[in-house]
């Protein structure tokens, strides 16, 4: 991962093996959380790739992107050259075919229509076409190849975060928040939102006890209904947790769940990763405080200025001469 | 989002709405101001400020050209229903198929231009709404230019004359003495046909039947209502609402902020349009172009923050106060003024009429400095 000239990131490759904890640990700016926003889409890797159960999430270029691409550039071929003789072509199909309050030859209008649309000449007709084409297709082209390894890809492909400094929505409740993280479980169109329909209602209604019982799960139940704004810091990270485990993930990358955690809390903390673990979601977090990072994790890796420098078991690194320099510095010897 | 069951309206909607039907009962207390006919007004301006929540007050994307889409509505009405157009479609599907058209000029504008971030997209928008109204003044050809597009058709009660007559053969309403006493089903589809002509129809609108006109409108109003209130409370509306909160968050929750927004954008255009069809039958014509300027979208802007960004009964406040001020209350009063002797047409300062920007924009000021989240707010309360 590069910023133009800055390597943030460089050649670091985690395995993840599935139902594990893994923990990612090293100083302030080794790039732990730009490991993270890599690989969850919120940055573009200049190189390396994310797998998920052997495969890369990305938007392909499956048949239907390419039918969008084909619709979008006829469809903005076909505007641009009604638009640019729009009133030449309302002359003749319209004005010149409709005598007051007499009946409309709508055969006739529709065949001077074609007639006129394809009779503007070079300057009329084809360049307008061209150019909308042109620029309908290489616009839903570059979107789509901009779009394909966005957070959403990501997340759909059952990859689930939480943020260092948090980020929730703060004026929606509880239970709305946890509500938004399932939205990929959900189907609910317009339609059915418009109309309230029996199956929308429903699902609605299944959706708030899910995320009722998920609240229960980080112990939040109780205060289900305010804002999540007004919930202190321990809670708020709780909840962004129970947000990122309402899309029921594969993965769930935690950025620094304990960070401002009293003991109390990171005890309970510590608990609640497990618990995660024991419902079949694979965990990695980020985390500072050793006796988390110690007390729970499988694997840990260790990152220093952008590289990996070590990796193992929890006492493998305890032990690690590398990881006691990164944390504490060198012995001056001497 | 409470627990709630299924209900039509909330308790504030159902107030809002009952405000509103009680106003033409005022004509019958005071037969000299008729207030019937420009309080249809605020029910259209009620639907355009509804528009425009959905984009500013839910999603989040600040919309300064929503005007345009109401000109698009009007127009596409216009053209639909004018006589001196071939289509001649009747009222109801010209009102579906110019939200449509608007629903479908939304999504136009959106899909290049939702990508853009905050200011940026104000400004798209408020040059959209120029683009749209020179458009309009501009093709002589296709939209009659300054002049407007007239007459358009008054609304029909779908059904109307079946209903009547059906009254009528149960004896509840007397049939038109022309027609006579329908006693077979026979000869209720022929008083049917007499009533649409006689004018003691009960389901027939004309500017002489101000109040059922009224009513008509406020029965869409409430249609509009029901359809934002179950959006809101809707998986659409929670993704709308937490791309406004947070559109990263709401990428890694997997929901596409883009097609949330672009959905958002086409439901506010398809409402604005809507409002612009009623518009133009209100005024049996669509008006010129400058009638669907920047200032029609500011307003809409003002009723969404001074009613209360975001909810639903507080837009149809908001419109009320405002539209209520500047259509009905001081067009009256300086009527009444006039009558009396005390304001001439000839000193501008005497009308009150002339005060409205300046009463909305001291009520803009008071409202930022004393309650800036609105008259009603719908928010959780947020601790400071």
């Amino acid at each position: 991962m590069r910023f133009g000239g800055l390597t943030a990131v460089k050649d670091v490759s985690v395995e993840v093996k599935s139902g594990s904890i893994t923990a990612v640990i090293g100083p302030n700016g080794a790039g732990k959380t730009t490991l993270f926003n890599a690989i969850t889409g919120v940055y573009e890797p200049t190189e390396g790739r994310v797998l998920v159960a052997g495969r890369d999430p990305q938007r392909a270029w499956t048949p239907r992107v390419m039918f969008g691409v084909g619709a979008t550039a006829l469809s903005t071929a076909i505007f641009l050259a009604v638009l640019v003789r729009v009133e030449t072509l309302w002359q003749s199909a319209i004005i010149d075919n409709y005598v007051f309050q007499q009946p409309f030859p709508w055969m006739k209008a529709i065949a001077d229509f074609f007639s006129t649309f394809f009779g503007g000449g070079f300057f009329g007709t084809w360049l307008p076409l061209l150019v909308g084409a042109l620029l309908g297709g290489a616009g839903r082209f570059v979107i789509w190849s901009r779009t394909r390894r966005t957070p959403d890809v990501i997340a759909s492909a059952g990859v689930a975060r939480t943020f260092q400094n948090i980020r929730l929505f703060p004026e929606l409740s509880l239970v709305e928040n946890v509500v938004v993280g399932m939205d990929r479980r959900l189907s609910t169109g317009f339609l059915g939102a418009l109309f309230a329909l029996p199956s929308a209602l429903r699902e609605r209604g299944k959706a708030r006890q899910d995320a009722l019982g998920l609240l229960k799960f980080v112990g939040l139940a109780d205060r289900a209904e305010t804002a999540a704004a007004n919930l202190p810091y321990g809670h708020q990270r709780r909840l962004e947790i129970a947000r990122a485990l309402a899309s029921k993930p594969a993965v769930i990358l935690l950025d620094e769940p304990a960070a401002g955690m009293n003991p109390t809390e990171t005890v309970d903390l510590m608990r609640l990763i497990r618990a995660i673990r024991e419902a079949g979601t694979t965990v990695v977090l980020i985390e500072h405080h050793m006796r988390v990072v110690m007390g729970i994790s499988d694997r840990i890796h260790v990152l220093q200025y952008g590289e990996k420098i070590a990796e193992g078991t929890p006492e493998e690194i305890r032990n690690d001469p590398r990881c006691i320099e990164a944390y504490l510095g060198k012995e001056e010897l001497g | 989002m409470a627990e709630r069951r299924f209900s039509f309206f909330t308790r504030g909607q159902c107030i809002v709405l009952a405000l509103l039907a009680a106003t033409p009962l005022l004509d019958l207390a005071f037969p000299s101001i008729q207030l019937s006919g420009p309080m249809r007004t605020v029910v259209v301006y009620a639907i355009l400020a509804l528009g425009l929540n959905v984009v500013v007050g839910w999603t989040g994307l600040l919309n300064l050209g929503i005007a345009a889409f109401m000109a698009i509505g009007a127009y596409a009405f216009g053209i639909l229903t004018a006589e001196v157009y071939p289509f001649q479609v009747g009222f109801w599907w010209a009102l579906l198929l110019s939200g449509a058209i608007g629903a479908f000029a939304g999504w136009l504008l959106g899909a290049p231009t939702l990508r853009l971030r905050g200011d940026y997209l104000a400004i798209v928008t408020l040059g959209f709404g120029e683009i749209v109204q020179d458009g309009l003044k501009n093709l002589q050809a296709i939209t009659k230019g300054t002049e407007g597009i007239n007459p358009l058709p008054k609304p029909t009660v779908p059904f109307g004359a079946a209903i009547q007559s059906g009254l009528e053969s149960v004896g509840l309403v007397s049939a038109p003495t022309a027609v006579g006493a329908a006693a077979t089903s026979a000869a209720a589809t022929s008083a049917a046909e007499g009533v649409v002509a006689a004018s003691s129809n009960w389901f027939e609108i004309s500017s002489a039947t101000p109040a059922r006109w009224f009513y008509l409108y406020l029965i869409l109003l409430a249609v509009v209502i029901f359809f934002c209130r179950n959006l809101e409370f809707s998986r659409l509306g929670r993704q709308w609402f937490a791309v406004r909160e947070d559109e990263l968050a709401a990428r890694c929750m997997a929901i596409e902020p883009d097609k949330a927004k672009l959905k958002a954008f086409a439901a506010g255009a398809a409402l604005a349009a809507i409002a612009g069809a009623l518009f133009a039958s209100h005024l049996a014509s669509t008006g010129e172009p400058a009638n669907y300027d920047f200032q029609v979208s500011i307003l809409a802007l003002c009723i969404v923050i001074v009613g209360g960004i975001g909810s639903i009964t507080g837009v149809v406040l908001g419109a009320i106060v405002m539209v209520g001020l500047s259509n009905v209350v001081l067009p009256a009063l300086t009527q009444a003024m006039q009558r009396a002797g005390i304001g001439s047409t000839e000193n501008v300062l005497s009308s009150p009429d002339n005060y409205k920007y300046l009463i909305f924009g001291l009520a803009l000021v008071l409202m930022m400095r004393f309650r800036p989240d609105g008259i009603v707010h719908t928010r959780k309360a947020v601790k400071k």
